[in-house]
């Protein structure tokens, strides 16, 4: 997804949104991608930008519990939906993929981890066992640099397998 | 691998047990409680305790470990952390990572190691220094509680964050004894522990940073906020070398939140005086606004107009060409054994083979993109960011600026990847001159996704020359190989050198030649470096053994037999009796020589990479234009091993990085300019083409350890390759297989 066409004045719009469990208010260019808010603006910054295009995935917050690309989506679409980012998944890091992360050593660098993490939380929530084809289906849209898929995979599953 | 590069000083390494502790900048220094500490510390840490270079000891009885090398994915500052919480006898539990800002004075020496990371060598570095460290630390703490106790201080001894009295239920932790324990002079002898008391090295832990991965806590320098921050994004030339002639800002500067517009040029340039790396900062139109988002506005409503220069009209297939006449251009030979000219001597050989290999540039696509932070002063400045060479963003910047020594902070983060390509100070110089042109600001410099795709050092170029000779036996009797490269640590080889393997054949030569004059983006280190192009050698012996009509492996170890060391030219030689190792295992666990099915096959590839050596072989399945990667299996002897699940990862993760490189890397250029900008078009390797891995150590008696960082990542490529040779009779000699109308999956 390409930069989004738009006049040369910008009028700032005054925007009203709750991302985990508190409400934000701030005046920012209606196309400014989501992403941005978060981080800059709410200054939450475990979300992290990795391409801009939703091509990594890096930036995967839910939006109403279904996990979206927020680089992709200007923070005016985001209406009445409370935005979940890796910081409000658990008060205290122990969501059961977190937990499953810890166990299996999954990250290395470790970047692109909390957009595995939430992208995983959302297939999880629609399909709490899921197969192994199901997991990489599911989680193919989420790049690693360093390559942890085999961990991810490996911690997805043993989650879900928690949670049975 | 040109390793030796990186190796600064191997010589002077503080390896003997007694002089790591005797000299003046120590394993560990001793400050007393309420001195001024180097670097500000978080409020937990200014407690009373034990300070020194790299251990902290609080009251409460944190071990905060100070990581003065670069966390960047390798997971070495938890394998750091174990060797010296193992000689400390800490409790694993409360030891802690930190990353202190850079010191130079403290740190950038070889008594304390360096900050600078690459090479696969940190481990290396690191291991006597840390043992010394924690066990200088551990005597201070036993002397500590022995003289409270009253005891003697050889029936006192550690263990699990205590000291403990034989003999008695007397204990004291740590905590306790940190403040007490800090008067106590450092010991002029260490007695390190033997490896069979060894509770943490070798042992499977988990990487101390994911408690904070997994929250999103853990900070990296694009996560940075400082006080009246401004962000910056810069308009870079798409053509290397290529120059900055004008600019029209008008409409940048009415996006909302714009402040200002300058040209870069001054710093602008290939550095080619920047000691051992070379790098370019292209020319190009820097914006700063108040937010990376009105950044990315104002950089796209620059009208700029560029002098595309010698490379304007240049594309990686002219470049190729070039190289191909390099390739088959007869130099002088860099090194050789036996007759130099063995492989056209028709006294003894039969037969000829040859066979050109092409590793393309590429890209790192660090998924950190690129950044720093930086606030310039008129004399001074600070910098935040992720770097695996401090050092050289401290003598960079001084020496562009004319700032003085001691006046450049550096305030380091773990990175999302570096991969070599953060070992290069650019970004920082960038930062600094934006945050000098902005008014001396802080300002945050970030390069977007498509900058890094379009306007970035990549990869170094590799064309391989090979050619073989047979002699009336059907022996291997001569081996040429000319590398044909675009970068190198200096211009030239200054030193002779061999192939990188220890295979029996009486004549080998080893040619090189550079252009780097004549490449079309600077080319940098990237993980693995030269070993890329370089083990495609193990493609050619395949190729050799396919005219023999031998088994690989087969061939392999007939020319491995006794297993004998080769002189390449590196300090370390080649050990053909742990290459036999590396490749007997992985041939066990992959089950080489079992019944193939239809469209089947295997491959091998086996490589030293400095003092550690590694195999792989690749199944794969060939149906058609389809390629399915079945299984790969990796052998490894890296001497003794501080964390294997790091390793696993280290070795796991560079199957994945060559298979990347071998599907859909390159970095194509059309006039100048790189053709991909972004993800979708250059691919990485994603789950659902990432085959089953499995990773198996070699039981060595190796006593210290060696860097596996790198050492897989050249292998998958050859590995794979001769896989779809032995399942399909397709010989590939060039990547990416998206040129053949290969798909994988």
């Amino acid at each position: 997804m390409g930069a989004l066409p738009r006049q040369l004045f910008i009028p700032m719009a005054k925007i009203r949104i709750q991302i985990n469990s508190r409400v934000y208010e701030t005046d920012v260019d209606p196309g400014m991608p989501l992403l941005w808010v978060i981080r800059d603006f709410a200054g939450l910054t475990g979300t992290k930008y990795g391409c801009g295009i939703g091509q990594c995935g890096a930036c995967t917050v839910h939006l109403d519990g279904h996990a979206v690309r927020s680089c992709s989506i200007p923070v005016s679409a985001v209406q009445n939906q409370i935005v979940t980012t890796i910081e409000g998944l658990s008060s205290d890091g122990t969501h059961p993929l977190q937990i499953a992360w810890q166990q299996e050593d999954v990250p290395q660098c470790g970047y692109c981890q909390a957009g595995q993490i939430m992208n995983a939380a959302a297939l999880l929530m629609q399909n709490p066992q899921p197969s192994d084809a199901d997991i990489t289906m599911g989680m193919s849209g989420n790049l690693c640099r360093c390559g942890t898929y085999q961990r991810i995979h490996q911690a997805i599953k043993k989650a879900s397998l928690a949670t049975k | 691998m040109q390793r030796r590069e990186f190796i600064r000083s191997a010589g002077s390494l503080s390896g003997g047990l007694v002089l790591a502790i005797h000299t003046s900048a120590r394993g560990i220094t001793v400050h007393k409680p309420g001195s001024p500490t180097p670097d500000a510390l978080a409020p937990e840490t200014s407690g009373a305790g034990i300070l020194g270079d790299f251990i902290r000891i609080n009251p409460n009885g944190d071990v905060l470990y100070q990581f003065v090398k670069h966390e960047m994915g390798q997971g070495v500052s938890t394998a750091m952390a174990q060797i010296l919480a193992e000689e400390l006898c800490a409790d694993w539990e409360k030891v802690k990572i930190m990353f202190p800002a850079a010191d130079m004075k403290r740190y950038q020496n070889d008594k304390n190691g360096g900050h600078d990371t690459g090479g696969s060598c940190t481990i290396i570095y690191q291991w006597d220094l840390l043992r010394n460290a924690g066990a200088a630390a551990r005597q201070m703490l036993i002397a500590a509680a022995a003289k409270q106790w009253n005891a003697p201080a050889d029936k006192c001894y550690a263990e699990n964050g205590f000291v403990l009295l034989k003999g008695s239920a007397k204990k004291l932790s740590f905590g306790d004894l940190a403040h007490a324990a800090s008067l106590e002079p450092v010991p002029a002898i260490v007695k390190p522990k033997e490896p069979d008391q060894y509770q943490l090295i070798g042992k499977p832990k988990t990487n101390k940073l994911i408690p904070r991965i997994v929250t999103g806590e853990l900070q990296y320098s694009l996560d940075v906020k400082v006080p009246g921050m401004f962000y910056a994004l810069v308009a870079r030339c798409p053509v290397f070398k290529g120059k900055l002639k004008s600019f029209d800002a008008t409409e940048a500067m009415k996006v909302a939140g714009a402040r200002k517009v300058f040209s870069t040029k001054p710093i602008a340039g290939l550095q080619l005086n920047a000691p051992y790396m070379p790098y370019d900062i292209r020319e190009g139109v820097a914006v700063v606004a108040d937010s990376f988002w009105a950044a990315k506005q104002m950089q796209a409503k620059l009208v700029i107009e560029w002098d595309e220069g010698v490379n304007g009209h240049l594309s990686s297939e002219d470049f190729e060409k070039m190289a191909w006449k390099r390739a088959t251009h007869r130099t002088d030979p860099t090194g050789y054994t036996g007759d130099e000219n063995a492989v056209s001597d028709l006294q003894h050989i039969r037969k000829t083979l040859r066979a050109s290999y092409v590793y393309p540039q590429q890209l790192h696509s660090c998924m950190e993109p690129l950044n720093c932070t930086a606030h310039a002063g008129e004399s001074d400045c600070e910098i935040w960011i992720g770097s695996q060479a401090p050092h050289l963003i401290d003598s960079e910047i001084r020496r562009v600026f004319g700032f003085a020594e001691g006046k450049i902070r550096i305030n380091l983060f773990p990175s999302g990847g570096g991969f070599g390509r953060r070992y290069y100070p650019d970004m920082a110089l960038e930062a600094a001159f934006i945050s000098k042109g902005a008014g001396n600001v802080p300002v945050k410099m970030v390069w977007t996704r498509e900058d890094d795709h379009q306007c970035n050092l990549g990869h170094l170029f590799q064309h391989m020359e090979y050619q073989a000779a047979l002699d009336k036996d059907n022996n291997l009797y001569a081996w040429y190989e000319k590398e044909i490269r675009t970068y190198t640590w200096a211009a030239k080889y200054i030193d002779p050198k061999l192939p990188s393997m220890a295979y029996d054949i009486p004549n080998v030569r080893y040619d090189f030649e550079d252009m780097i004059d004549e490449e079309l983006v600077h080319s940098s280190a990237w993980r693995g470096v030269d070993g890329h192009g370089r083990f495609y050698g193990e493609c050619f012996i395949d190729e050799i053994a396919a005219a023999l009509k031998k088994d690989p492996l087969e061939f392999r170890l007939s020319m491995l037999k006794g297993g004998r060391d080769v002189f390449i030219g590196d300090p370390e030689p080649v050990h053909g009796s742990r290459i036999l190792g590396v490749l007997q295992l992985a041939a066990e666990k992959a089950k080489w020589g079992e019944k193939l099915q239809p469209g089947q096959g295997k491959g091998i590839a086996v490589c030293p990479y400095g003092n550690n050596y590694c195999a792989v072989i690749a199944d794969v399945t060939m149906e058609d234009q389809k390629l399915t990667v079945n299984k790969i299996t990796i052998a490894v002897d890296c001497g003794r091993v501080i964390n294997p699940s790091g390793a696993e990862n280290q070795l796991i993760g560079g199957i994945v990085w060559s298979l990347t490189a071998l599907y859909y890397g390159g970095l194509p250029i059309k006039n100048g300019r790189a053709v991909q900008t972004n993800f979708h078009e250059n691919k990485l390797l994603r789950m659902y083409e990432c085959p089953p891995m499995q990773v198996h150590f070699v039981t060595t008696k190796e006593d210290k350890p060696g860097g596996v960082g790198e050492i897989s990542s050249p292998l998958g490529v050859p590995a794979v390759l001769n896989a779809i040779y032995a399942a399909s009779g397709k010989r590939i000699r060039k990547i990416p297989l998206a040129l053949y109308d290969i798909t994988s999956g």
